[in-house]
């Protein structure tokens, strides 16, 4: 909870786009065509933008062909504190 | 048959007529001396109600003294229409554990249902038993629905039973409508407390068993739909004594886990269960697991059983799905559509953008166009056009006046024509210098002896060979036209 989420890190220009998560990719994207398509920019924030759009759309067409849905078991530890295990496919029958 | 014989050999003759089988806790046919005895106990007197056994009520006096001798037919008889008017016996449900059971070769079942202090005979005809889902069998405990009726050639009575149901039953019907009652009146199923499932989950909390096909088939859905979630699996119990605290507990780890990292919790949770029987099913009626499914932090979805079973669980849940599987498929959006809208997104950006770039270039041309017309050359052009005009006003005029004198003219002297023409002569070599003077100003002249003007990419006049290096992009501007180059080689300029 203390640690610094990189979901509200400062820079959003900068944030890692490998890390960013599909929908905050789309999103973002979304308002780069919306606002490019009202138009009235100059021409390097224009370009600016494109190219930043360009890089969201591969993003989310590379997570979109290439995600792996991640599996996990949600075990609680004596005390109460709660711990993600990976579970593989293979998995079963452990209760 | 024989051996009901052997058993019970009073009964012997009947027995070979009959399909019933006797029990061995059948009461033994009765000896004469019995009968009287018993026959004896039974009130004789006339105002303990001979009606009773009375086959005709009405028709006898009731003053007739002395015991009444009955045929055992009529007897049985009595037996039988007194049973037969009784109303709670004519339409009636009984709870029990079945004993033995039999089918005859006319394909009726035969079946004894007892508890602690007693037994009940039971048949169920052929028809009835075909159209009845589930067989009687030893040891089942079950509710049976029919009448009592009495068999006359053995003198017994018997339920014939038209429907039977596991035990159980009403009394769970019974509870799942009052639940079902008290939850809806306090607005726990209300419409308007469904949550919307969010449009992008991330991470996708699951509370079911860990074994069975129902978490393989949902994980299935999930990674061929929405790979890029995470899903957390809480595992519990999902049938038997223990289940409902067992999923009311996973429901409660899934509430209060957030991820360490991000501090996010699930966005929604799937409570799953594949199909089984009512008993099966039942801990999703438990009001501890319908409230527990009510009040979870995030929406959550609820596919238990089969399409056809309906669990409370399921009208407490922000969205109902019919099976475990649809349950996935509804709480994640398609790969697919995304893939779709993710071109569409796609071909706006690269229209946007160049719509974007055309714009400036757009308003680039305007100003060139406007520049252009303030360069020398256009103004030496609209000079060129102007003195041609003049000139040309000139020499009309000139002529129309020829012509007119001409005719005086001829007459007179032939030197005077040639006069005025010398003139013009002169006049027009006038107007071809003060023409050159005027283009000798702009840099087109000199193109027009051949020179060009040499502009970097970004449009400078190159004037040191040393600023430029191979494959650099230049524009040469001639006297009419302009090409584009590159630089193949560049030779050193002080050389």
């Amino acid at each position: 909870m203390t640690d610094t989420s990189p979901e509200t890190a400062p820079d959003p220009q900068v944030a890692a786009l490998a890390a960013m998560p599909f929908d905050k990719a789309l999103a973002e994207l979304q308002s780069v065509v919306g606002r490019l398509e009202t138009g009235g920019l100059p021409l390097e924030g224009s370009i600016e933008l494109y190219e930043r759009g360009v890089a969201l759309h591969e993003h989310c067409a590379r997570l979109l062909k290439g995600a792996e849905l991640r599996v996990q078991r949600l075990v609680e530890q004596t005390g109460g504190a709660l711990r993600t295990v990976d579970l593989s496919p293979d998995d079963g029958e452990v209760v | 048959m024989s051996s009901a014989s052997t058993r019970a050999p009073a009964s012997t003759r009947r027995g070979s007529e009959s399909v019933r089988r006797p029990r061995p806790d059948e009461e033994p046919p009765l000896t004469f001396d019995e009968f009287l005895a018993r026959g004896a106990v039974k009130p004789p007197g006339p105002p303990a109600s001979p009606s009773a056994l009375d086959r005709s009520p009405h028709s006898r006096p009731a003053a007739q003294p002395g015991p009444r001798i009955l045929a055992v037919g009529d007897l049985t008889r009595i037996v039988r229409d007194t049973l037969r008017d009784a109303p709670r016996l004519r339409d009636l449900w009984v709870e029990g554990e079945v004993g033995q059971v039999s089918v005859s070769s006319a394909g009726h079942c035969y079946f004894t249902m007892k508890d602690e202090r007693a037994q009940l005979r039971c048949m169920i005809f052929r028809d009835d038993r075909l159209a009845i889902p589930f067989e009687p069998r030893t040891g089942l405990r079950l509710v049976a629905h029919g009448r009592l009726d009495v068999f006359e050639p053995q003198g017994t009575y018997q339920l014939y039973v038209d429907s039977i149901q596991p035990a159980g039953f009403g009394d769970l019907a019974l509870r799942f409508e009052a639940l079902k009652a008290q939850l809806a009146a306090e607005g726990l199923f209300d419409a308007k407390r469904k949550r919307p499932l969010p449009q992008w989950p991330r991470t996708i909390g699951i509370a079911t068993s860990l074994s069975g096909a129902v978490l393989q088939d949902m994980r299935k859905v999930l990674a061929r739909r929405w790979p890029m979630a995470r899903v957390i699996v809480s595992s519990c119990q999902v049938q038997g004594a223990g289940a409902s605290s067992s999923i009311v507990a996973a429901l409660r780890r899934l509430g209060r886990w957030t991820d360490p990292q991000s501090g996010r919790a699930t966005d929604v949770v799937i409570v799953a269960r594949g199909g089984g029987s009512l008993e099966d099913l039942w801990p999703f009626n438990e009001e501890a697991v319908v409230r527990a499914i009510a009040a979870h932090p995030c929406p959550v979805v609820v596919g238990v059983g089969h399409e056809t079973d309906v669990t409370l669980a399921e009208f407490a849940a922000d969205v109902r799905a019919a099976t475990p599987s649809v349950a996935a498929e509804l709480a994640v959006p398609s790969r697919d559509d995304q893939s779709a809208g993710l071109r569409v997104l796609g071909g706006r950006l690269t229209g946007s953008a160049q719509r974007a770039i055309a714009d400036p270039r757009r308003r680039l041309d305007a100003e060139r166009r406007a520049l252009d017309g303030l360069h020398p050359r256009a103004y030496l052009d609209a000079e060129r056009e102007r003195i041609g005009l003049l000139l040309d006003r000139a020499t009309r005029a000139a002529q129309g006046r020829l012509e007119v004198e001409s005719g005086r003219l001829a007459r007179a002297d032939d030197r005077l024509p040639m006069l005025l023409s010398g003139r013009l002569m002169r006049a027009r070599s006038d107007l071809a210098r003060q023409v050159a003077a005027l283009s000798a100003l702009g840099p087109f002249a000199t193109l027009e002896r051949g020179y060009a003007i040499v502009r970097d990419g970004d449009g400078r006049i190159v004037r040191d060979a040393a600023r430029l290096a191979p494959a650099d992009p230049l524009t040469v501007r001639l006297a009419r036209g302009e090409v584009d180059v590159r630089v193949e080689h560049v030779a050193d300029s002080r050389s």
